[in-house]
């Protein structure tokens, strides 16, 4: 494992999603994500994508605004390093990987169902009655 | 067990033949079932039961399209239809072909079902709201379709019965709407053996959203008020004490099924694995296609409480033709196909033998039956009637959060439009609402997700969209009710068979101007529902849809309800019906058939505990025949 | 028809002997039997020690759910089970010992800064053999949940602990006996509304019984020690078959498989290892969670921090929901169940968060919070 990458992967995908770095590790999908990506990717793109990606982090000093424009204008784009960016916003919030569900972790730890109040259908059953309520993260 | 003749002979172990497998081995009777699907699904045992639930589950995870047969197996020697499966149909001369239902339009069938132990009730969503006193009578009351032959009153303990089996969930005296009153409808002081589920977050967002004004709506210059209903359904939730039924039995004395008293509180029914799991709904929220914890009743659980000393079962056996003799018409025997595994063509034949014979392998597929052995069809009404709930689904934002994808996938319906005097003109139809966001037409929330990644959002702006949009989702269903068509049918071709050399299904099937009419009057209603809730509607129909029409000028989509019903229809005489009161085939002293193939009409509640009420009525006549 | 299991197992609860012989009752503080039987002091002891019970019932929780929820999704379906189902239980017990205080007039105190132990901790009123702790599945914790489960063989004894639960419940009992001679029943007072019932309860063996008079007290009584050890040392009677598919046995026995990796079989005795078919057990397939996690062991604020702060604020919710419970309020006790999965997935959040040191990983703390 190449723990540049790997820890850049980690940063990266918290200003791509909009999750902490702690929230995303709580989701045990950092690792098989970090590799579904390395296996997918011509590696040349990807090195660049991660050395471009690392750039952007070093250069804002934690600066968040800057670092949304950079990301924006320099990583979102299609035309940048063959999509990857989309694509692990896409792994992070629905679990698949292009059409594909990665595994039944990924369908379970889909971000999708907690930005929505809810739970991933099928897995992490809130209890009887529970729908009676708000969701308690509100 | 294993006798040479058996008192009984059923075909399929749906909730039909289930209950009648075990009415029939509790009274007594020798019974043998036979399944088409795969042997690990029938498992009885703890261990083997959770190992081959936890294998659909885990199918279920990974399957990229969530439809109701994506848990569970789909075998070339006993296909399923799947609504995946539905393609436009360039014409009649060239049916659609992709899956096991030939479909020869002019307009695709749009539902499925599960041929596999247990049946569809594993995928169904398990809503049991009974049939109207009105839906008994349409030609008398509304000049439209066909009377059943006995009433909805003759019927009443039936469904005690039914739903004493399933385990309902609901409050009687919530019970409203068109045609229903709790005491005319339910009797005095019946309940119902549990509590009801609680109605969703979304719901009461819904019935709140008004302030307390109520709402309503007009339609041919008509005002109806909008009421909402808790829907009974077969799922677990906190037992009813004042329930006092323990179950169904034979009263050898009066020749009669009864529903036995107990002094015991009714006790939910939980996994088959385990008797502590499942015994409240937990709110997974998938109960389409699959229940993990079995909160929500399947047939299985049925089939287990069956007199298993009583009761032979024969698995990955495929009935392929009813023998019967010719003289006597008596059927003398069903032949099966017994395969070896679920894909490969090797199988060897058998014939299972008894005093009386029950399909029981739902309407499709009975009809199916039928027509491949030549039987039962002296009226020439065997597949014909096909019918099903035509889904019009409408779909838009709330102004505020109601939280969908949450909870079971309906809990509470609009009955305003179950009844009246438009059905002369009109479809009626029954207004689920969704708890479950947009999720079927529209694959949200992935496709929300993907719109939105789509369009360049990425991080905060993005989780804040999404959590914006998602929770304020609200989705409508209007089921409106199919006539019987005699054009609308299952019939066969010898150019269709499957992999076994089986029949498959060829299915004609169109929405008249009756369905046409309903979807613009539904829609009508859903605008001014809208407009009063407040809500920005984002319903899109489109002709690229196979399941479209065009009236007036405007396309309507429709989905299936999964609610297949009427292709041998029971009538009070032989010329214009398949099978009698009794639901023994007119022409055939001892075959019956069950399920949803013999209701004559549909009415606007989902068709399962109707049905299941008419089984026992059916599993009545059996024992009396038995035993004189 | 009936092949299959079947649920609430009457053997189990006869196992627990009807009249205990004198002898074991001669023991511990409640038994000083040069005291005269002053109504008053009965009444206040009991009181005390119903309220020690729930604590005691309490106190097992946040260990069997550590064990619970480090295991891995998907693995370990036996143990899984097992541990679900024994919290489940003893969820019941908490909920009963409540019952029984407000059937005598007490006020259950639930949610209070002492009702939470300091993990590690030795059991409330259990004497001072073992150490509980928060951690990990692991043959180790699994052999302490055996201790504390584990049925009385101890030989008389001085002091103020009781060497067992089941020993501690036996004093319960006869004080509940003799106070209820001794005030002609008035000491139930029979009031419904406190009363948590069946209605409120399921997911396991064993039923919710709401305590009217004496007669539902011992009951409950007789079944919060049933499910836990189970059988009585003065019990061995050869004949009986004490295990099978069909028999829900107790809380020790189940763990002890659990620790054996292996069932046991009809023919077995209790007082032998089980020796029945091999069951799964991987003790690998687990999150190596931190020994006894505290939220001090972290700078205040940093995220992980504030993961275990939010676990707590819901566990501190959870022990309010079931005090209104059962203060008055039994209804409430359906909104528990959802806080019940939230503080899982909240726990197991945590299991994968990496804490401190290289390969360890968070996990719930139980800390009293506000
Ligand atoms: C998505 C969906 C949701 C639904 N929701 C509801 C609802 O909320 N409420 C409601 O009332 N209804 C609902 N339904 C309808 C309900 O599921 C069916 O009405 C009901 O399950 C039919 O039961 P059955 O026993 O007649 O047939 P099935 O359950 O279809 O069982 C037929 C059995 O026969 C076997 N079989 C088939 N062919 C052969 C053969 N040739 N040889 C041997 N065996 C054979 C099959 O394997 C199966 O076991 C829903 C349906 C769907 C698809
Ligand atoms: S909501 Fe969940 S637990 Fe309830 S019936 Fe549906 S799938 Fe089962």
């Amino acid at each position: 494992m190449n723990t540049n990458n790997h820890a850049t992967f980690l940063t990266i995908s918290a200003y791509l999603t909009g999750f902490s770095e702690t929230d995303l590790l709580g989701t045990g999908m950092v690792d098989p994500y970090y590799a579904a990506i390395r296996d997918n990717n011509d590696p040349e793109v990807l090195g660049y994508f991660y050395q471009e990606a690392a750039t952007i982090l070093a250069d804002s000093h934690g600066d968040e605004a800057e670092i949304n424009e950079a990301i924006a204008a320099r990583l979102i784009p299609d035309s940048c390093y063959n999509g990857i960016a989309k694509t692990i916003i896409l792994l992070w919030y629905t679990g698949n990987y292009g059409n594909d569900v990665l595994s039944t972790d990924s369908y379970k730890e889909a971000l999708v169902w907690n930005v929505a109040g809810a739970h991933p259908p099928g897995a992490k059953q809130p209890g009887y009655g529970s729908w009676a309520l708000p969701p308690f993260s509100v | 067990m294993k006798c040479d003749e058996y008192d009984v002979v059923i075909v399929g172990s749906g909730i039909a033949g289930s209950v009648m497998a075990k009415t029939l081995t509790r009274a007594g009777k020798k019974v043998l079932l036979l399944e088409a699907g795969l042997q690990a699904g029938i498992a009885m045992d703890k261990e083997g039961a959770y190992q081959n639930y936890q294998f659909y589950l885990d199918t279920y995870y990974k399957a990229a399209a969530k439809v109701p047969n994506s848990p569970y197996p789909n075998l070339p020697d006993a296909p399923s239809p799947d609504v995946l499966d539905i393609a436009p149909i360039p014409n009649s001369c060239s049916p659609s072909t992709k899956g096991y239902l030939v479909q020869a339009g002019p307009i695709p069938f749009a539902s499925d079902c599960y041929r596999g132990p247990g049946g569809t009730t594993l995928h169904w969503l398990g809503s049991t709201p009974r049939m109207l006193p009105n839906d008994f009578q349409m030609q008398t009351k509304y000049g439209v379709a066909v009377d059943w032959p006995f009433t909805y009153y003759d019927l009443m303990p039936y469904y005690e019965m039914a739903e004493n089996e399933i385990g309902i969930a609901g409050d009687v005296k919530e019970q409203i709407g068109p045609d229903v009153e709790p005491v005319k409808n339910y009797g005095k002081d019946y309940v119902f053996p549990m509590q009801k589920i609680p109605q969703s977050y979304l719901d009461q967002t819904i019935i709140e959203i008004t302030n307390g004004k109520t709402v309503t709506v007009e339609l041919n210059k008509k005002e109806y008020t909008i009421s909402y209903v808790a829907t009974p359904q077969g799922r677990n939730s906190i037992p009813e004490p004042a329930y006092k039924y323990a179950g169904v039995a034979w009263n050898k004395k009066t020749q009669k099924l009864e529903l036995e008293k107990t002094d015991a509180e009714y006790d939910p029914v939980g996994s088959l694995w385990d008797p502590y799991t499942g015994q409240r709904c937990e709110g997974n929220s998938s109960c389409v296609p699959i229940c993990p914890v079995q909160a929500k009743y399947n047939a299985l659980k049925t089939l287990r409480t069956a007199d298993h000393d009583n009761l032979d079962i024969i698995t990955q056996a495929v009935a392929s033709q009813v023998l019967y003799d010719k003289g006597s018409m008596d059927i003398t025997g069903i032949e099966y196909k017994k395969y070896r595994y679920g894909n490969s063509p090797i199988y060897e034949k058998g014939i299972a033998k008894g005093k009386i014979y029950v399909l029981a392998a739902s309407a499709i597929e009975n009809a199916k039956l039928l027509l491949a052995s030549g039987i039962a069809n002296s009226s020439d009404q065997v597949g014909r009637n096909l019918m099903d709930h035509m889904v019009m689904l409408t779909w838009g934002l709330l102004p505020k959060k109601g939280f969908p994808y949450r909870g079971p996938g309906s809990t509470t319906n609009i009955p305003t439009f179950r009844d009246g005097d438009f059905r002369k003109e009109h479809a009626a139809w029954i207004s689920p609402i969704d708890n479950w966001g947009w999720a079927w037409p529209t694959f949200a929330p992935g496709s929300d997700v993907s719109n939105a990644v789509g369009q360049g959002m990425f991080g905060k702006q993005l989780r804040d969209h999404l959590s914006d949009i998602i929770p304020r989702q609200l989705l409508l269903h209007f089921e409106c009710e199919q006539l019987p068509e005699p054009g609308n049918r299952v019939t066969i071709d010898p150019r269709y068979k499957d992999q076994l050399g089986n029949y498959r299904p060829v299915i004609h099937y169109n929405a008249s101007e009756y369905m046409q009419r309903s979807f613009e009057a539904a829609k009508k209603v859903s605008d001014q529902l809208y407009k009063a809730y407040n809500v920005q509607d984002f319903t899109s129909y489109s002709a690229q849809n196979p399941d479209h029409v065009q009236y007036k000028g405007k396309v309507y989509n429709f989905a299936g309800a999964g609610h297949i019903v009427g292709t041998h229809r029971m009538g009070s005489d032989s010329n214009s019906s398949v099978v009698n009161p009794d639901q023994r085939t007119w022409d055939h002293g001892n075959l019956y058939l069950v399920g949803c193939g013999n209701m004559p009409t549909l009415g606007t509640s989902n068709p399962t505990l109707t049905m299941t009420a008419l089984t026992y009525k059916a599993a009545e006549a059996i024992l009396k025949q038995l035993e004189n | 028809m009936s092949k299959f299991f079947q649920k609430n197992n009457p053997k189990r609860q006869r196992f627990v002997p009807e009249d205990k012989p004198d002898k074991s009752l001669l023991k511990g503080r409640a038994m000083a039997d040069t005291a005269p039987p002053d109504p008053e002091e009965i009444k206040k002891r009991l009181l005390e020690n119903l309220q020690q019970a729930i604590k005691l019932e309490h106190s097992t929780i946040p260990p069997y759910l550590c064990a619970l929820y480090s295991i891995k999704d998907g693995t370990n379906e036996f143990a899984v089970n097992t541990i679900r189902s024994i919290v489940v239980e003893e969820m019941l017990h908490m909920v009963m010992a409540a019952n029984i205080l407000n059937a005598i007039g007490g006020k259950p105190a639930i949610n209070t800064k002492d009702f939470i132990p300091g993990y590690p901790t030795k059991l409330p009123m259990i004497d001072e053999s073992f150490i509980v702790n928060l951690e990990k599945f692991s043959k180790a914790s699994v052999d302490i949940f055996l201790q504390i489960e584990k049925s009385a063989e101890h030989p008389e004894h001085d002091g103020d602990d009781y060497h067992s639960i089941g020993e501690f419940y036996m004093a319960v009992r006869r004080d509940l006996i003799k106070l209820n001679e001794l005030t002609n029943g008035e000491i139930f007072k029979g009031e419904r509304q406190p009363q948590v019932t069946s209605e409120q309860y399921y997911g396991s063996g064993g039923k919710l019984i709401a305590v009217y008079k004496l007669e539902d007290a011992l009951e409950a009584i007789d079944e919060i020690v049933g499910q836990g050890e189970g059988i009585d040392n003065t019990i061995d009677d050869p004949d009986q078959e004490m295990f099978g598919e069909d028999i829900e046995y107790a809380h020790y026995f189940r763990f002890n498989e659990i620790y054996h990796g292996q069932k046991y079989k009809p023919t077995d005795s209790v007082h032998d290892d089980p020796s029945g078919p091999p069951v799964n057990v991987d003790w690998d397939a687990v999150y190596n969670m931190q020994l006894n996690p505290k939220m001090s062991d972290l700078p205040e604020g940093s995220p992980v921090w504030q993961k275990m702060y939010d676990f707590n604020k819901t566990y501190m919710a959870l022990l309010n929901n079931i005090h209104d419970a059962c203060n008055g309020q039994p209804s409430l006790l359906i909104t528990g169940v959802g806080l019940m999965y939230d503080l899982k997935y909240k726990a197991i959040e945590l299991m994968k968060t990496p804490f401190g040191e290289e390969g360890l990983m968070a996990g719930p703390s139980f800390e009293y919070v506000q």
